[in-house]
């Protein structure tokens, strides 16, 4: 489970489940609540059966 | 709108002044030299008309400008401290040797800076040091206004056969704060306005400058924008194989995931008002700049204008396959300016300006092999040297 | 000079498919093929024939291989040549793995064998040099053959592929071109407005089978890793800020926050104020620490791990995954939370 807001360099190097963070230089956000939504993100994506390169973003 | 560059001979060339807290040194082409701590290379320019060399406003890239050819400004600084934000990467031009074929500046007369850095902190000592290494490399060029140029070239973009493919550039420039700035009239690239269509003299005529110090080979030095090869290229190009459409300066190191795909689709929006059927897509240094050029790959195809794109490889030398930084699959014609990871053949040089002693603490006239990666520009991607990759 | 030549049961004279189990055994001077090999072989003498059957070779691989580099160390060659295989594909992957396993260990080695088969990709750091699909191709071959065993045993450095006839080996090497980065891309703009993709060099996606989904979360063990160089103030192992050689584990010793004052990122990639004002931002222990109080998660593992990817090779970042995956599998870890910058 890769949060990262470079997707694209996820999916090169065979991420298979990838949560797209806001910023580079905050991938979990900058507030305790945005980060308690991309984690609940995260791990929603960990319970959840995929084929191949898995994108998702997370609700505002 | 026409500009001329009209070129000089370095005959012309008097001792320069000497500068408060700097060194200079002069190598004649061939002299063995390493320089170590380059924080940029110059080509000497100056206006007849008076404006600046180096403009903060107004236009570059009309009327005409000289410049001196076999001269090259090097600017070198050890930087005093490990202080945020700097993670200083070292940078080295050797003028003879096995590592004079990577940078272009062996067959010219380098006039080295050595500054000493004040007290005052990185970024202090690094906006001096630009400053004086620009005023030095318009300095150097006042013979030219007394005397004749040994040629003349113009700059024109004139009317071209329709049928032909309309090429536009989208050059990356880089701004990750202080310290890995490039200038855009003087303001930094995050600043000015990217993605920005610009008259492509406007490159080659000074409206770019570089002040960023990671890299060192995939960064793109002030004479790269000075003598760039691609836009040269397009010119002579124009109404022979292509059309060519026209210029924009692009960001690279957007830093949030939005802003980078936005600024990507920005500048396929520009690539289309310039009427560009296919661009060659250019990138300056390493990591997730490259993302940017990738994501504008991506947005120009899907706006249906072809791309190509120059970047350099990093690929350890045991792989069995290349190795990119990035990669979309929209990005299927792709220019290698060279592996970072080789080394060159060790070599040991009779003098060492800049610094004695490597950032990793070896002495530089005993250094060993060192990776292309080190070289100033050595594997710049926007194409100006003959460097690349091939599978053997 | 000195060359040991690799052939299979059936070149070494010892009989054909109802031999193929012959383990491995070593021969003095050429056999079969070899002679004619030592003919076009100018000043290199091919002292030993090692003979193995395929099917041997293919059953106990290790073993087999173990055993012929046991006869190299003792002949000592300045040059391994094997085959020519042709199409032969368990002839050819023997060629192939032995010249690889050789050349790993600094013996010049060079297989021949028809370019699809299976034993060029076995091949490794040694060179393959193209053949025919059957032994009627045997002529051609071997004075071709000969050419790169002299070149390898008189350790005179090779040209490209193309040049000395070579199958390319897949490593990337540098050169200087004719034309400009910037010339080859308007060519190659061109040629794509015209209907012609070619790159210099290919990108491609990697893939990976994706693990199973977590059954259940509330009884997981989870751990948190990142490569966004985060690490303890101070930076007390001095990871690197580019090109990092390693990753660190770093206990944490029941934190509920990862505080600023205590943590820090050293990565040379991108800003790191933001995530030194609150380090959670990079490695999210205080939200991790919640959902384990609330039973979302059944339990966080007591370490995390850090790297900095900036300028890592990805050779070198699949070492460190590989690594730190080991780690976590043995701590029973189930999920991961991996940040990236």
């Amino acid at each position: 489970m890769y949060v990262t807001s470079l997707p694209t360099v996820a999916t090169m190097i065979g991420a298979n489940r990838i949560i797209r963070g806001p910023a580079i230089t905050h991938p979990f956000g900058l507030d305790a609540d945005e980060r308690r939504r991309i984690v609940e993100r995260a791990l929603e994506l960990l319970e959840t059966e995929v084929e191949a390169n898995t994108v998702w973003g997370v609700a505002e | 709108m026409a500009w001329e560059l009209a070129t000089f001979s370095a005959d012309l060339l008097r001792e320069p002044e000497p500068l408060e807290g700097v060194s200079v040194e002069i190598v004649r082409p061939g002299d063995p030299v390493r320089v170590t701590h380059v924080l940029d290379a110059v080509e000497p320019r100056i206006r007849p008309d008076g404006r600046p060399a180096f403009p903060t406003e107004g236009k570059a890239g009309e009327g005409r400008t000289n410049r001196l050819d076999g001269v090259v400004v090097l600017s070198c600084l050890d930087f005093p401290g490990e202080e945020r934000p700097l993670h200083e990467q070292e940078s080295i031009v050797d003028l003879a040797g096995p590592g004079a074929a990577f940078t272009p500046y062996a067959q010219e007369t380098c006039v080295v800076l050595t500054f000493e850095p004040s007290r005052n902190g990185n970024e202090d000592a690094e906006a001096a040091a630009r400053r004086t290494t620009l005023q030095v490399a318009e300095g150097l060029a006042e013979p030219t206004l007394d005397t004749q140029p040994v040629e003349v070239e113009c700059f024109e973009i004139g009317s071209a056969d329709g049928s032909l493919p309309a090429v536009a550039v989208l050059i990356q420039l880089s701004d990750l704060g202080p310290l890995y700035h490039q200038y855009v009239y003087g303001t930094p690239a995050g600043q000015a306005g990217l993605p920005r269509i610009v008259d492509p003299a406007e490159l080659l005529d000074g409206a770019v400058t570089s002040g960023e110090y990671h890299w060192a080979a995939m960064r793109n030095p002030t004479i790269c924008f000075q003598r760039n090869a691609l836009v040269r290229s397009l010119y002579a190009e124009h109404g022979k194989r292509l059309r060519f459409a026209g210029a924009v300066l692009m960001r690279g190191y957007e830093q949030s995931a939005d802003d980078k795909q936005r600024a990507a689709e920005a500048a396929a929006a520009r690539a289309q008002e310039l009427g560009a059927e296919g661009v060659v897509i250019t990138t300056d240094a390493g990591g997730n700049s490259h993302t940017d050029v990738m994501l504008t790959c991506r947005a120009c195809e899907l706006a249906g204008i072809r791309t190509t794109v120059i970047l350099a490889e990093e690929t350890d030398p045991e792989s069995t396959r290349p190795i990119l930084t990035d990669w979309v699959p929209e990005a299927d014609a792709i220019v290698s300016t060279g592996n970072l990871e080789e080394l060159v053949e060790e070599w040991k040089p009779e003098r060492v300006f800049g610094g004695d002693t490597l950032l990793d603490g070896t002495a530089a006239a005993n250094a060993g092999p060192i990776p292309v990666r080190n070289y100033l520009g050595a594997a710049n991607q926007m194409g100006q040297l003959t460097l690349g990759a091939r599978t053997e | 000079m000195k060359a040991v030549h690799y052939v299979n049961q059936f070149f070494a004279g010892l009989g054909g498919e109802d031999k193929a189990e012959t383990p491995p055994t070593r021969l003095d001077g050429a056999v079969g093929p070899g002679r004619g090999l030592a003919a076009e072989l100018g000043d290199v003498e091919i002292v030993a024939t090692l003979a193995c059957g395929d099917d041997y070779f293919a059953e106990h691989e290790e073993e087999a291989v173990a055993t012929l580099l046991g006869y190299l160390e003792q002949d000592r060659p300045d040059v391994l040549v094997a085959g020519p295989a042709f199409g032969s594909g368990r002839y050819g992957y023997a060629c192939g793995t032995l010249a690889a396993a050789a050349a790993e260990r600094g013996i010049p080695s060079v297989a021949a064998m028809h370019p699809e088969n299976p034993g060029v990709d076995a091949a490794g750091k040694a060179y393959v040099v193209p053949t025919a699909v059957n032994v009627a191709g045997m002529r051609d071959a071997l004075p071709r053959l000969a050419r790169m065993v002299s070149a390898l045993g008189a350790g005179r450095g090779l040209g490209t592929s193309d040049e000395e006839g070579y199958l390319p080996r897949g490593f990337r090497r540098n050169y200087f071109a004719e034309k400009t980065g910037a010339e080859r891309a308007i060519d190659l703009l061109l040629a794509k407005l015209g209907g012609e993709t070619r790159t210099e060099v290919g990108g491609g996606l990697d893939r990976v089978e994706p693990p199973a989904a977590v059954p259940d979360l509330s009884e997981a063990l989870v751990a948190l890793v990142t490569e966004a160089g985060c690490v303890p103030q101070g930076n007390p192992d001095r990871l690197p800020s580019v090109r990092a050689q390693g990753w660190f584990r770093y206990d944490l010793n029941g934190e509920e926050t990862l505080a600023s004052a205590r943590y820090e990122s050293v990565h040379g990639g991108f800003d790191v104020t933001l995530a030194n004002e609150d380090p959670n931002r990079l490695v999210p222990l205080d939200t991790a620490r919640e959902l384990v109080r609330e039973g979302r998660i059944g339990r966080l593992h007591e370490a995390f791990y850090t790297t900095t990817g900036n300028g890592t090779p990805v050779v070198t970042a699949t070492r460190f995954g590989r690594e730190i995956a080991g780690e976590l599998r043995e701590a029973g870890v189930g999920a991961v939370l991996l940040s990236g910058t």
